[in-house]
């Protein structure tokens, strides 16, 4: 399967290239089923275009999808999977578009840009298929097939964004327009000021980049226990290799009373120069978890991430994690609070919601009384 | 086999190589005239089939091969020395010999050819075998072998040595998230909507 990816990307650095726009009609296979929510109103390709490249085809799309809510509910999230070929990475990928109100009857229009491969000989037909994977409506209802665990995704982003809204409502509530400048500010400044960590991502191996001569050593996780977490880490390491860290494992208890079935730990790491950066999360199980009340059990993921920044790479001094998704068997999740956030590193260090920052951008690009406005639609 | 009841992806697999029984070739045959994403499945077999036989072949470790063809010829002449001081020492030792060539008489020639064809046959693939096996291992350790993604400031790129293809080509992709899992998700603001796009090693 890997090798078929070497070929596939190394096939597209060499070749006779042959490139062609993209025909809706023969190109893409949109399906969605026909119990949907969703009707596909019409499709665009924009300057979407096919490269022939060897024995690959490169998927350059640009597809703009036009689609009515064809249900009786508001939608809060969809998500589209995107598939060139099935087995091998670059293949499929997918599109989500959270924090969004759409009510029964209305259209809206969910964007793809994504570059795909896949081999030329495979067979006739479309190139890509775009399908439905899933929609999540205002009571956090799912529809779909959720093999990407839409509904989780979905599912969490709504409830971050229900929090920052009822953050940012009470803030235009208890200190009127200045105290939302204030904020959503502030917000923008930490977003500015936030250090981003490029980040290499390998399976069962080492990443590759930027070496540094280092010997492997195991790295213990230090934690930061948030007051609200159901589930708390106990303990926890990975090893470490200069700028690179292999391998995570921790190991958490459920201190709440419910049964968990899905539990994500984020991940920071501190530089030799004291400087904190979020180097990614550490997921659970998606299938075989489920950890019943006061239970242990242990996350671990064998991969490989290689931390640089400006093509330097950061070599890793120590490492922290903290609890910042847990789902629970019936459906339910948590995320950290507005004041987990506010009285921990966490505001400054790991990434907004999405949602947050779409209100940020909204407010930069177009005022305070959008913003107000947009607060006052949810 | 109704189109309901779907094969086994393993079934699905062997027959895009050819490799089904009969029974089971007219049986996932017949499944595969009514049922299109079975066919779709094995049509996907069958490219990464051809793919990995193709790109697999550039990644033999001839280095590491060498030693083993070298030692398989060095046997070979031993062999064929073995055969030569045999002969001359039955031409000196007319005793073993004339039982050596009654022994000869006793076997039926063809089994002799039968037997050492298979001989062959067992010895090439377990070479084969044994080549493959090392190639992956050495792939394995290979730093540079194994695909890697990786977040950039414009969006997740695939990376295999110094070949590579961004992803997704959007400059203002404003937060790649990384899952240990194997996944990055890069974000997008514009006009008021937020839109996340996911890529994965898997």
């Amino acid at each position: 399967m890997l090798a078929l990816a070497c070929g596939v990307v190394v096939c597209t650095q060499r070749g006779n290239a042959q490139d062609k726009p993209l025909d809706p009609s023969s190109s893409v296979k949109i399906d969605l089923p026909a119990d949907a929510p969703l009707s596909l109103i019409s499709t665009t390709m924009g300057d979407s275009r096919a490269t022939s490249r060897g024995g690959a085809i490169v998927l350059d799309l640009h597809m703009g999808l036009t689609l009515r809510n064809s249900g009786f509910k508001h939608i809060r999230g969809v998500t589209l999977l995107i598939t060139a070929q099935e087995f091998a990475p670059g293949g499929k990928g997918s599109v989500a578009r959270p924090s969004i109100d759409v009510p029964p009857g209305e259209n809206f229009t969910l964007p793809i840009d994504i570059r795909l491969v896949r081999p030329v000989r495979e067979s006739s037909g479309p190139l890509v298929r775009v399908q439905l994977d899933g929609v999540l409506f205002d009571d956090l209802s799912f529809f779909g097939p959720n093999k990407l665990s839409s509904q989780r995704a979905l599912t969490f982003w709504e409830v971050e964004a229900q929090r920052d809204r009822a953050y940012l409502k009470q803030a235009l509530q208890a200190r009127g327009e200045n105290g939302l400048r204030q904020e959503i500010v502030a917000s923008i400044a930490r977003q500015g000021d936030r250090q981003q960590l490029d980040v290499s991502l390998t399976r069962n191996g080492r990443a590759t980049g930027v070496a540094v001569a280092a010997t492997d050593h195991v790295e213990q996780f230090a934690f930061l226990n948030l007051p609200g977490a159901p589930v708390q880490p106990l303990e926890g390491w990975a090893a470490i290799s200069g700028n690179e860290a292999r391998s995570p494992q921790i190991e958490i208890v459920n201190n709440s009373s419910k049964p968990v079935k899905y539990v994500e730990i984020g991940w920071l790491v501190k530089d030799k120069q004291g400087r904190d950066y979020l180097a990614g999360s550490v997921p659970g199980s998606e299938t075989t978890m489920l950890l019943p009340s006061g239970q242990r059990t242990k996350l671990q993921q064998d991969t490989a991430l290689k931390f640089s920044r400006a093509g330097r790479p950061v070599e890793i001094d120590s490492m922290t994690a903290y609890v910042s998704q847990v789902e629970f068997a019936d459906g339910r999740v948590w995320v950290p609070s507005r004041h987990d956030l506010d009285s921990s590193p966490l505001l400054r260090i790991a990434a907004p919601s999405p949602e947050e920052q779409r209100l940020a951008d909204i407010y930069s690009k177009q005022g305070l009384a959008a913003l107000i406005a947009e607060l006052k639609r949810y | 086999m109704s189109a309901a009841r779907h094969p086994s992806e393993t079934d699905l697999a062997l027959f895009a190589g050819g490799e089904t029984s009969h029974l089971q070739n007219f049986l996932l045959d017949k499944h595969l005239r009514v049922c299109r994403d079975c066919q779709t499945k094995v049509t996907e077999y069958r490219a990464l089939r051809d793919g990995l036989i193709d790109s697999e072949i550039p990644c033999v470790n001839w280095n590491l091969l060498a030693p083993e063809m070298r030692a398989n010829i060095r046997v070979g002449l031993e062999a064929g020395a073995c055969v030569r001081t045999s002969r001359a020492t039955l031409s000196g030792s007319p005793g073993l010999a004339e039982w050596v060539q009654s022994w000869a008489r006793a076997v039926n020639p063809r089994a002799v050819v039968g037997a050492a064809t298979l001989a062959l046959i067992a010895a090439s693939a377990f070479y084969m075998r044994d080549a493959r096996t090392r190639t992956a291992d050495a792939s394995r350790f290979d730093s540079n072998s194994a695909p890697v993604v990786q977040t950039t400031s414009s969006g997740p790129k695939l990376q295999d040595g110094d070949a590579s293809l961004m992803l997704l080509n959007r400059s203002d992709a404003v937060n790649e998230t990384v899952s240990a899992r194997g996944d990055i998700r890069a974000r997008v603001i514009e006009a008021g909507t937020v839109t996340i796009t996911s890529v994965s090693l898997q």
